[in-house]
């Protein structure tokens, strides 16, 4: 019996499967996954613009880098055609210096996108001189803090973001400090490589040290945000999908006090997550770390519209939420 | 003693050069003044949030001759982030309110668009702050600018020293653009009003989460720059509920019971300042705003609905902004 479709009862959070021998209709329990996965890639695949990228919002047609590298990895579950396309268009338009813009048409480097596009084009060998172009330049983009002046500046006059400049990361785009986000697709994209020797022999020491941003940058209860965690002596509140993406950095220090907390802070709101984008980001990084995600699963499965969301990339990264073992082999981790 | 030829020349061209290296810093940093002769400035006395907006917004807004048929209004709340009990961002029953009396009044499309500065979920913001429900009840579309498509944008004025932005479509091609901020102080701006709230527009998905780069540039330079180069064509400022304090996120609510509307958005600012006893022209950038882009003095304002006045106490502002005070 073939699986064509499915509709969604937002009342009873059960799936109606429409069933291509005669359209019965079936309850289903949340857990077939295949099902959901099938159907987002099968939208995702619609979305896909003719350049092989994918826009960021369904009503655009300006291909955006993150949505494209999201695309590409959910994509991959599948040996289909529009992973290709999508990696044969990130090679495409990958900066003379070896950065990513972070949409097409951009002229400046785009850090985080920069990352997350080494991660898509893991695979293949024709990429490997784009990818070490883009860690060649990775390691050479840093916060701006981590210079004297700013560092004086940090220590001194300017303190009323509570941080040590010491431990710096990756800034959004160059000439900016370092924030949460980038830092762990940078640590992420640099951790997925088998040695650091040659003009590589920096990664572990780039690697730790935005490891120690990422500590140091964490809210008072745990939790990130973009990556003030006390301004003006207040606690800021943390963000789930900020605090995901720092915990799937920090996937192999799980005994830190502070990714413990952490953890523990996730957890604990993942099941009020009504996004699905922070949802999918909280079950990536759940498992990432051992917690049971099944039941985070079926609120994903359960939000309406998953597949009619106007944002490709919530479509995208709840794809590869509901293949999590797959997607965190993707960006080099192991359950 | 009488120069001769040579100590002239020498003179000429040490005159010359310092007037080169001089002059750009007295050169106006805006390409054009767009400030009215005269604006219109309306205070709404609003208790609370509840249905009853509606109506006096609808009649708020009849005290000004707008005129919105067959236009796509795009409408500009300050949406920043969602922490229970936090009067962060503009209360959408006043979105709403005003979404249906512009739809009353003719416009041929209303939407409401923002690009939050520190949540990249820009959902679960809009979900967790009750903006989604309702906006899915009235069947009003709701835009990402930090997703939305971009354009390059050359900027009407250089006071951060950058030629071009990318911003959203979305906002460049609105008819009637109408910013909704919540009336707050700002620990880095001193307030955050209709003109800081346009920084909303800077998507992230190009200059980052926050939008870093315009802190770097300056944040009082890049409002200037940014509201230069977005003509705010109407504004309508939520101050039912203030915050005072650590905002724009940490502050103290704060009640005001006030919603101010003002067809320029130097002349809205500078009446919310007063009403938070502030001095509007010791905020930077509604003091060189007032030089090209809307009227800060009270003497070039008509003043309908009530007169500003300070508040008995103003509001507090973190150490840095103490200067606001009116004296």
């Amino acid at each position: 019996m073939r699986l064509l479709a499915f509709r969604l009862t937002s009342a009873s959070h059960q799936y109606r499967l429409l069933t291509g021998e005669g359209f019965h209709i079936k309850s289903a329990a949340v857990k077939n996954d295949g099902v959901t996965l099938s159907n987002g890639l099968a939208e995702l695949s619609r979305r896909q613009l003719s350049s092989g990228g994918w826009a960021a919002l369904r009503s655009s047609a300006q291909a955006s880098l993150e949505t494209t590298c999201l695309g590409a990895l959910a994509t991959g579950s599948e040996d289909s055609d529009a992973e290709r396309r999508a990696q044969d268009f990130l090679l495409r338009v990958q900066n003379p210096n070896g950065s990513w813009p972070a949409f097409f048409g951009d002229d400046q480097d785009g850090v985080w996108v920069t990352s997350l596009a080494v991660i898509a084009l893991r695979d293949i060998v024709s990429a490997i001189p784009a990818r070490l172009r883009g860690i060649g330049w990775l390691l050479e983009c840093v916060g701006r803090e981590s210079t004297w002046l700013w560092k004086w500046k940090f220590r001194t006059v300017d303190r009323r973001v509570h941080f040590d400049p010491d431990k710096f990361g990756w800034p959004w785009i160059p000439d900016t400090v370092s924030w949460v986000v980038p830092t762990a697709f940078a640590i992420l994209a640099l951790s997925q490589l088998p040695c650091s020797c040659g003009r590589l022999e920096d990664i572990p020491n780039r690697v730790d040290r935005g490891i120690e941003m990422l500590i140091d940058r964490a809210c008072p209860g745990g939790g990130w945000n973009a990556g003030n965690g006390v301004v003006y002596g207040s606690a800021l509140a943390p963000h789930p999908d900020d605090t995901a993406i720092a915990l799937l950095a920090l996937s192999n220090r799980t005994q830190h006090p502070v990714v413990r907390t952490s953890v523990e802070w996730l957890e604990h709101t993942a099941p009020t997550l009504t996004a699905p984008w922070s949802l999918a980001w909280a079950i990536l990084a759940l498992a990432a770390h051992g917690r049971a995600v099944e039941s985070l699963m079926a609120s994903l499965l359960a939000l309406p519209d998953l597949s009619s969301n106007g944002d490709t990339s919530s479509l995208a990264l709840a794809c590869l939420a509901t293949d999590y073992r797959r997607a965190l082999a993707a960006l080099g981790l192991t359950l | 003693m009488i120069p001769n030829r040579r100590d002239f020349l020498v003179g000429s061209a040490a005159l010359a050069a310092g007037a080169s290296v001089s002059v750009p810093f007295f050169r106006p940093k805006y390409h054009s003044v767009r400030r009215a002769k005269r604006s219109r400035v309306a205070i709404l006395h609003v208790e609370e949030y509840s249905q009853r907006i509606d109506q006096v917004l609808a009649s708020g807004l009849r005290l000004f001759p707008i005129d919105v048929q067959d236009k796509t209004v795009v409408l500009k709340p300050n949406l920043v982030d969602y922490i229970p009990g936090n009067a962060i961002n503009t209360h959408p029953i006043l979105v709403l309110a005003a979404a249906e009396s512009f739809r009353r009044m003719g416009a041929k499309c209303v939407i409401v668009a923002e690009g939050p500065g520190h949540q990249r979920d820009t959902e679960l913001v809009l979900s967790q702050s009750g903006y989604r429900e309702s906006l899915r009840a009235e069947d009003i579309r709701f835009v990402d600018l930090n997703r939305d498509e971009l354009i390059r944008t050359q900027l009407c004025a250089s006071f951060m020293g950058m030629k071009s932005l990318w911003l959203p479509r979305t906002v460049l091609e609105a008819d009637f653009l109408v910013s909704m901020p919540k009336i707050k102080a700002h620990h880095w701006a001193g307030v955050t009003l209709s003109m800081k709230n346009m920084l909303g527009v800077v998507p992230g998905s190009r200059y980052g989460w926050p939008k870093n780069i315009l802190h770097w540039k300056g944040i009082q330079e890049s409002i200037l720059d940014v509201c230069a180069s977005i003509p705010v064509h109407f504004v309508i400022a939520d101050g039912i509920m203030a915050m005072e304090g650590n905002g724009p996120l940490n502050g103290t609510a704060r009640p005001l019971g006030k919603i101010v509307l003002a067809d320029d958005s130097v002349a809205a600012d500078a009446t919310c300042a007063r009403l938070m006893g502030f001095e509007p022209d010791r905020v930077v950038h509604i003091r060189e705003g007032s030089k090209f882009l809307g009227n800060l003095s009270p003497a070039l304002l008509d003043q309908v609905g009530e007169i500003p006045s300070a508040p008995t106490t103003p509001f507090q502002v973190v150490p840095e902004f103490q200067h606001l005070y009116a004296l």
